[in-house]
């Protein structure tokens, strides 16, 4: 039972893998930048912070990213395994503890997990293995290069001699790790690129998976909060006596979060138990003063934006001049698009655990984010990050919302005020009505053809929120912006400018972003020039990209497998769009079809380049999501009625369901270069690809979302 | 305060202390230390909370605990000894989970009606299966698990 106390081995010289960390830009401090080995006792052996293996020969490979159904439970070891030479289903994998210093960034968002690790989880399993080849090595007394790594085993060339990495590791992991390992070259990859069976399954089909809402601590209550409609609405009193008398209450308390720089108010009802915490707040009543919020609603929010969408905005982007060229004379072709504000609905209600001791902290939940809720537990109560410990579940999925830390503030705030840890859990009406939302917009384009039918001058203008810029008196748009928009369509007059929204409704992340929205205006823009060119809508897009590789190797292959060019039977038809996210390149084909005098989606068939694919078959399952939740935000939207939001709950904000769905085929261009996000790919193409379908087969030209029933009907 | 017996799993239990007006869910969840059954909306609609009664799949966030009284109740937890009955193979062969918190809604669904309607058509399974929301959109995977476990 030695070696109980951890003891750092830092690199002499901070290099290769070090330098790797801040060449992917995934980790900001520079305490993140050393292998750190022998974290852990017993005979168990650490040859990095992602690496363990014990002499028994189990290999533990630590997964740093939240697991919120995107697959990074799986797809970041898989990475390891590859270079370390160990058999993928044979290894234990563990989450690793929320730790800056080790890890950097944690913050799962944008796609970004594998992209911004490949790298770096490259190098410490190929360190690793390096450190086992050495001491295999030196008990040989031969050279490491007559030595080579398979299943978990040092071999040496030209015998029948072999090493476990059981035997092996206590050795091993006294070594000096490597700072530049030989990778392996990825025509030699075992691992990655399988569709290996994700070890992460089978707890999720027998109950066993543990989220934040099933955590429980000793002591624990339960809180339910009544939060202010309005959102920024103040507390001027509430019937705390009559909701005491509620069996089981403990107190009835205000309380607050920060979202985005703006204060929020609510009423907590405080109890030993979740239902009874729930009926406390059915018998409080909280007057509010609203602040002339409620005079807010969908259309005048529109109106507005409308109204500003007149304006010239600010410049995000601009090749040759469009303006001029639209000066100069000639058709001018104008559209307006609009959609609306989205929930993030993960189907695990926003939650969080806290409990506040004397200089001390402890939280338990399902974050995407587990650098800022220490952040948000240090700043909330000025305790030091190292007595803070951060304990992160799998998540009932994010989609951005969890990377927020509000419901942490929340329970933190109480646990201080109750002396006890107490579990903070939102209503599926909280989540749905609260936010933050996805922003929404009113897209204007304009455009000029030439003679040949080609874009001449195009111009986006993107009037909404943003995100970054919620606060404050800067009212220039940023480039975030204009997420989605297409700027590699060779068009040689073609500008994108902005128009910031400032609203008191609260917007965050949400799966996609900006691409989320823009691309529906943008992709059925470009439709409706082809139709006015009076082109084929994907031999238009591909002569626009032509120049591009990947947009148009996938807008070939989508043409050739959804059978684009082939006649269509009956009642059928199909669209198109394309989009880039996260670097990864897709193209996508919708098929429609009329039935019951209504126009369904039938077939979506999407062509993909995210370079090297961890798991192609996480990649699949992705896009499919993607599919999924992008047809759920095109057929319906959240409104404001009297400055909150109308649609509380699933009654009247439903969700795809399975009857609804139509077949997903997912087709992957094979290719070497770096991996790009999975996560997103195929949501910002799915409404556009759909709405160009029901205009190839109706006629009708949808520009708003969501879309209503009548805009289906033939005819 | 009231106090309930039922089985829960094959096995008679007692729940005392309790407000009958309790949905099962908080029941099983919060009492019983079943974790299995999960929270989505508290009105019907999602269907995550799906677990049996007497072998039909109902939703437990809306069903009183004072109503399961000398019933039978299965969740996922009982649904099989080794996490090897024949939706729960089918899911892990087709990967069906992405996150994962809906799926113990999702497999007792399918379970009641493979178990009920073996030869169920494919509109009689999109009746059973459109009580269950996905967020993540695992539906085209689910429908490929049961193409596999239905009896043509």
């Amino acid at each position: 039972m030695e070696n109980t106390k951890i003891s750092r081995r830092r690199f002499v010289q901070l290099g290769t893998i070090a330098g790797s960390f801040l060449a992917v830009g995934c980790i900001p401090t520079s305490d993140g930048k050393e292998i750190v080995q022998n974290l852990n006792g017993n005979t168990d052996y650490s040859l990095n912070q992602f690496i363990k293996i014990g002499s028994d020969g189990v290999v533990t490979l630590f997964t740093h990213r939240p697991e919120m159904g995107q697959g990074t439970y799986q797809s970041m070891p898989m990475i390891l395994a590859e270079e370390l030479e160990t058999d993928i289903n044979a290894v234990k994998i563990e989450m690793s503890e929320a730790n800056r210093d080790l890890y950097g960034s944690q913050m799962v968002v944008g796609s970004r997990s594998v992209a911004s690790e490949y790298a770096v989880l490259r190098k410490m399993g190929a360190a690793a293995k390096e450190m086992l080849m050495s001491a295999a090595a030196k008990i040989w007394d031969v050279s490491p290069n007559d030595c080579y790594a398979e299943n978990s085993m040092i071999k040496l060339k030209n015998t029948e001699k072999s090493l476990t990495y059981g035997e092996l590791v206590e050795e091993a992991s006294k070594l000096e790790a490597p700072q530049n390992p030989t990778l392996k070259d990825p025509k030699d990859f075992k691992v990655i690129g399988q569709p290996i069976l994700r070890q992460d399954i089978p707890m999720k089909t027998n109950g066993s998976a543990i989220f934040g809402l099933d955590m429980k601590v000793d002591g624990m209550l339960h809180a339910s909060i009544e939060r202010s409609p309005v959102f920024l609405g103040k507390v001027v009193s509430f019937n705390k006596d009559e909701v005491m008398k509620i069996t089981g209450v403990k107190d009835v308390l205000k309380t607050q979060r920060n979202v985005w720089g703006h204060e929020r108010e609510g009423v907590a009802v405080i109890a030993d138990s979740y239902w009874a915490a729930l009926k406390g707040r059915k018998a409080l009543k909280v007057e509010w003063d609203n602040q002339d919020l409620e005079q807010h609603n969908s259309q005048s929010i529109f109106d507005k934006y409308e109204e500003d969408a007149l304006k010239d905005g600010d410049m995000l982007h601009a090749v040759g001049d469009a303006e001029n060229t639209f000066k100069e004379g000639g058709e001018i072709i104008e559209a307006v698009y609009q959609t609306p504000y989205q929930s993030h609905v993960p189907m695990e209600p926003m939650n969080a655990i806290v409990s506040v001791e004397e200089n001390k902290a402890t939280y338990w939940g399902a974050t995407q984010n587990p650098n800022g809720v220490r952040s948000q537990l240090q700043n909330q109560l000025g305790i030091a990050p190292e007595n803070i410990e951060v304990n992160y579940t799998f998540m009932g999925g994010g989609f951005g919302r969890r990377s927020m830390t509000d419901m942490v503030e929340e329970a933190a705030d109480l646990s201080k005020k109750m002396k006890a840890p107490v579990k903070v859990t939102w209503t599926r009406e909280d989540d749905q009505t609260q936010g933050p939302f996805r922003a929404c917009s009113i897209n204007t384009l304009k455009a000029k053809l030439d003679d040949d039918g080609n874009i001449l001058a195009l111009e986006h203008k993107i009037v909404a929120q943003e995100i970054r810029n919620q606060t404050g008196d800067n009212m220039k748009a940023g480039g975030q912006l204009m997420g989605g928009v297409n700027t590699d369509y060779e068009i040689p007059n073609f500008s994108v400018k902005g128009v910031l929204e400032k609203s008191y409704i609260p917007i965050t992340y949400w799966r996609a972003v900006y691409h989320s929205t823009n691309p529906f205006a943008h992709e059925s823009f470009i439709d409706e020039l082809a139709y006015k060119a009076g082109k084929d809508p994907l031999e238009f897009r591909l002569a626009m990209v032509k120049n591009h590789p990947k947009f148009s190797s996938t807008l070939k292959l989508v043409a050739e497998k959804s059978g684009w060019y082939n006649k269509p039977i009956g009642d059928t038809a199909k669209g198109v769009a394309i989009c880039e996210r996260s670097g990864g390149y897709f193209a996508m084909v919708v098929e429609v079809k009329l039935e019951d005098n209504q126009v369904k989606p039938v077939k979506v068939t999407t062509a993909i380049d995210l370079g090297v694919c961890i798991n192609p078959d996480t990649v699949k399952a992705q896009t499919e999501g993607s599919i999924v939740m992008g047809l759920t935000a095109a057929f319906a939207g959240l409104t404001i009625k009297d400055g909150a939001i109308a649609e509380q709950n699933f009654d009247t904000y439903p969700l795809l369901r399975y009857h609804e769905c139509p077949e997903v085929e997912t087709y992957i261009i094979e290719s070497t270069d770096i991996p790009a996000g999975a996560g997103e790919t195929g949501l910002p193409t799915v409404a556009p690809a759909f709405t160009n379908a029901v205009f190839a087969l109706t006629g009708k030209r949808i520009r708003k979302l969501p879309i209503s029933k009548e805009d289906l009907i033939a005819g | 305060m009231a106090s309930f017996k039922f089985n829960l799993n094959g096995k008679t239990i007692q729940l005392d202390n309790v407000d009958p007006d309790m949905p099962l869910l908080w029941a099983l969840r919060e009492n019983l230390g079943l974790t299995g059954t999960k929270f989505g909306c508290g009105i019907a609609q999602c269907g995550v909370c799906t677990v049996h009664l007497d072998g039909n799949a109902i939703k437990s966030c809306v069903l009183p605990v004072a109503a399961v009284e000398d019933k039978e109740v299965t969740t996922i937890e009982g649904l099989s000894e080794n996490n090897d009955h024949p939706v729960q193979h089918a899911w892990i062969e087709e990967q069906v989970p992405q996150c994962g918190y809906c799926q113990s809604g999702q497999i007792m669904a399918a379970a009641a009606l493979l178990k009920n309607n073996p030869t169920a058509s494919e509109s009689e399974v999109e009746a059973a299966m459109q009580g269950v929301y996905c967020r993540c959109g695992t539906y085209p995977r689910i429908k490929k698990a049961l193409a596999k476990l239905v009896k043509s």
